[in-house]
């Protein structure tokens, strides 16, 4: 049992994928072009963004439930501002506000000590509900239509812009979390927030800045999905949250904390997307299709399970692993 | 009744864990109403024993006699059943719930079935408590108790199981003076109902005012038993200690402390552990620091190292006066610290070993300030450090938790080496791990005073304190009780010093 976890930490979410490709290759003629699997991916691609910011925050040993508003949040200050600052300066400052909640996400959580699950999900009410009241519950229509380059165009007429931002912040974070000594400082946190504090670090800054990043992430993808839609939807992506935690745990991100696993991340927005793209193509109801990403996120944190289970028990038998 | 008032007896009793024989023939009796001393220095293997008659251990070997018939008490429930009740250090008891709750847990009275019969949860508890003539309200709250009531609250929770033997360990370590007093009245008040107590203490004076007989356990033996009227405290200790020779020293290191003061502590205190310490580190100096349980040596340690804050006193670093508030400024100061707790403030568990042991220096080691980690560096400081302290290990990215214990201790020792450090801080340097492992890294803290680090070691075993530390100070109850030199330092001295028995340094 301990290899087969061993083996799943390592190549699990491909031989998902390749089995997943497999079976779309065989029921969908479709999926054989370039173009269904550059759109499966694209689909991915906003799962996986904001999923590479919450592998921080289940790194550092927590999560964060508030992404879905901020994606809202977003696209409402966008819709705002866009008539009187022009696109550029809307999304700087839609960005930089949801940075800000990100602040105070971490700063609840770190100096006032509530728990990252209370905490968050206490924002994402308040977020929805901010947004809400300043559109006054309506979708407000974008009328500048060059805004739509940013999220709804494509590169050399072939590859959709989302999937060029996954790719560059993927190679972002992947780097902060790999090989700077932030992101060692996030996995310290995370494995063992005292012996972090006895080293020196100063973890609730360390934490504070991961949920900015979080915040950062969510913000990116409000920015494309409403630059596709040239609308500020401020209820934007409902239950989106649970898609993220599903594919960040899926990826081999351990809820236990320490281990960030960005990598499986990336692979694990795509296997997703492939899910959904399969569940279309069986014209299974949209229903089915919540219950399938429930499922898959049980199954995700029931192999989490097993791997803190006994991983632990091997290490109290004293195997090596 | 038999004939000897005896409630329980224990004949032969064997005890073994891996590597390790922690009892070893062991025979000891209680009789009714009786309380009986259990002393011994740490690791003697009273808590093993108090663990087999509160059936959280099995034995190996030998067996349990009550009221003569003999027994097993395969768990802590079968204890219950034979009424003996434990009261450990680490209470057994639910902060979330009222002192009623916690008397009458899994035994509340009911209304039908299923509905908890408030009105006589709470008068019972009241009664009990009352007969105790303790003074706690039953409907408080656990969480909201001092550690005098939570301990007040075990015994009546004991009583309200009709135990007829409770065994207490090291009940006065966390209590105040006149706490103390009271919860000898009712250990008084329990003796005269006829209930045997089993008295577990580190303060030989605590032991002589209460119990009627007194059993001395040495590395797993019982060595006596007396009559506590018929010998002397004196007699007790030197029973305690023994004349055994540890032979894994491979000898008195030489003398490394220099002239220079490289740290000063001046009427040090904190709030309810240490009162008004004061004294002086050389460099390249190892000084020693012994107590037992309560004693508030880690508490004046971790304040050293920022990570707990002082209230009053000053500290001279190299001179100047400095405040130390967090572990990052003891860090950047050139002040080291190894916890004493490796599972909880020491290992990164989900990380590498070598992740384990740059974290501190990480930020140092980087291109662009604090940017990118230079591998290559990360990597040359491991190996070097590695190859100093001889860490074994697999390969660098093997998980820190799957090395032996001793391995384990090296890393987080070299995590702070790493550091530069002028001053270490370590706390129980070599518990937990294996004599070989000991012996090593006794090897390099010799190492490191000769190099001119100086080092200040807080340990429960008294022959590396004697072996190692040029000066060794002793503190009792927050406060400094002794302080020895190499040259009239001994391990029965310092136990008794721990224990607070200084008229026998005479």
């Amino acid at each position: 049992m301990v290899k087969f976890l061993k083996l799943y930490e390592k190549i699990g979410i491909f031989i998902l994928i390749v089995a997943a490709s497999v079976f779309l290759a065989i029921v969908s003629p479709n999926f054989r072009n370039l173009d269904t699997i550059l759109s499966i991916i694209m689909q991915g691609s906003y799962g996986a963004i904001i999923a590479f910011g919450m592998t921080f925050a289940i790194t550092s040993g927590g999560f964060d439930l508030s992404v879905e508003a901020i994606m809202g949040f977003t696209s409402v200050i966008i819709a705002m501002l866009i008539p009187s600052l022009g696109f550029a300066g809307s999304i700087i400052i839609a960005i930089l506000a949801s940075c800000f909640v990100g602040f105070l996400n971490g700063v609840l959580i770190t100096k006032v000590g509530i728990s990252p699950l209370i905490t968050t999900l206490s924002m994402q009410v308040i977020l929805r509900g901010a947004s809400l009241i300043i559109t006054n519950g309506r979708q407000v229509v974008i009328s500048q239509k060059s805004f739509m380059s940013i999220g709804a165009s494509k590169v050399f007429n072939l590859i959709p812009t989302p999937i060029i931002y996954m790719v560059v912040l993927f190679a972002i974070f992947y780097l902060i979390l790999n090989q700077t000594s932030f992101g060692r400082h996030v996995a310290a946190s995370g494995s063992n927030e005292q012996a972090a504090k006895m080293s020196g670090l100063n973890v609730n800054l360390i934490k504070t800045v991961v949920y900015i990043l979080v915040a950062f992430s969510a913000s990116i993808v409000g920015v494309i999905r409403t630059s596709q839609t040239l609308i500020g939807i401020p209820t934007m992506a409902p239950g989106f949250t649970l898609n993220v935690l599903t594919i960040a745990i899926l990826g081999g991100t351990s809820l236990a904390g320490g281990k960030g696993n960005l990598t499986g991340t990336l692979f694990a927005g795509i296997f997703i997307s492939m899910i959904y793209y399969g569940l279309n193509l069986l014209n299974v109801q949209i229903f089915y299709q919540m219950l399938a990403v429930g499922i898959t996120l049980l199954f995700a944190l029931f192999i989490d399970g097993l791997r803190m289970k006994y991983l632990e028990t091997a290490k109290v038998k004293g195997i090596r692993v | 009744m038999n004939e000897n008032n005896v409630f329980i007896e224990l004949r032969n009793i064997r005890k073994i864990f891996p590597g390790v024989v922690a009892l070893e023939d062991v025979d000891f009796d209680v009789r009714y109403g009786e309380v009986h001393a259990l002393v011994g220095e740490n690791g003697a293997g009273k808590s093993t024993l108090i663990k087999i008659l509160g059936g959280a251990y099995q034995p190996d070997g030998g067996e349990i006699l009550i009221e003569g018939k003999p027994v097993t008490i395969a768990a802590t429930s079968m204890a219950q059943h034979f009424k003996i009740a434990v009261i450990y250090q680490e209470f057994n008891l639910v902060p979330d719930l009222s002192v009623a709750e916690n008397i009458f847990i899994g035994r509340e009275p009911k209304i039908g079935k299923s509905f908890i019969n408030w009105k006589k949860i709470n008068t019972d508890a009241a009664q009990i408590l009352k007969k105790l003539d303790i003074d706690i309200n039953p409907r408080k709250f656990i969480s909201d108790l001092s550690v005098a009531e939570k301990q007040m609250v075990e015994i009546a929770k004991s009583l309200s199981m009709d135990a007829r033997m409770i065994i207490m360990d090291e009940p006065t370590a966390t209590l105040t003076e006149k706490e103390v007093v009271k919860l000898f009245a009712i250990i008084e008040e329990l003796r005269k109902k006829g209930v045997s107590i089993i008295y577990i203490s580190h303060r030989l004076d605590e032991a002589f005012k209460l119990s009627d007989r007194i059993t001395v356990l040495r590395d797993g033996k019982k060595i006596e038993t007396k009559k506590t009227s018929q010998t002397s405290q004196d007699e007790i200790v030197s029973l305690m200690v023994g004349k055994v020779v540890k032979d894994y020293f491979a000898g008195k290191k030489e003398w490394t402390g220099k002239e220079e003061v490289i740290m000063e502590v001046k009427n040090y205190n904190i709030a309810d552990s240490i009162y008004d310490i004061s004294f002086k580190l050389h460099k390249g100096e190892i000084l020693g620091f012994a107590g037992v349980l309560g004693s508030g040596i880690h508490h004046l340690l971790r304040s050293l190292y920022g990570a707990a804050q002082k209230t009053s006193g000053e500290v001279y670093f190299e001179g100047r006066k400095v405040e130390i508030r967090k572990p990052s400024e003891a860090i950047n100061m050139g002040i080291g610290y190894v916890t004493e707790d490796r599972k909880g403030e020491g290992l990164l568990y989900d990380m590498s070993v070598l992740q384990n042991l740059s974290i501190i220096i990480i930020k140092t080691l980087t291109f662009f300030k604090g940017l990118f980690i230079k591998q290559k560096k990360e990597l040359t400081v491991f190996n070097s450090m590695a190859k100093e302290l001889d860490i074994k290990y697999a390969n660098i990215n093997q998980r820190i938790i799957y090395l032996s214990g001793g391995n384990q201790q090296k890393v987080v020792m070299g995590r702070t080496l790493v550091s530069d450090c002028k001053v270490l801080i370590l706390l129980e340097p070599t518990r937990g791990i294996d004599v070989g492992a000991k012996a090593e890294i006794h090897k390099i803290m010799i190492g490191l005073a000769s190099k001119g680090i100086s080092i200040i070691m807080a340990s429960s075993e008294l022959p590396e304190l004697v072996n190692l530390t040029d000066r060794c100070f002793v503190l009792y109850k927050g406060r400094m009780a002794a302080e020895f030199n190499r040259e009239n330092m001994d391990e029965e001295k310092l136990v008794a010093a721990e224990i607070g028995k200084l008229s026998y340094l005479k």
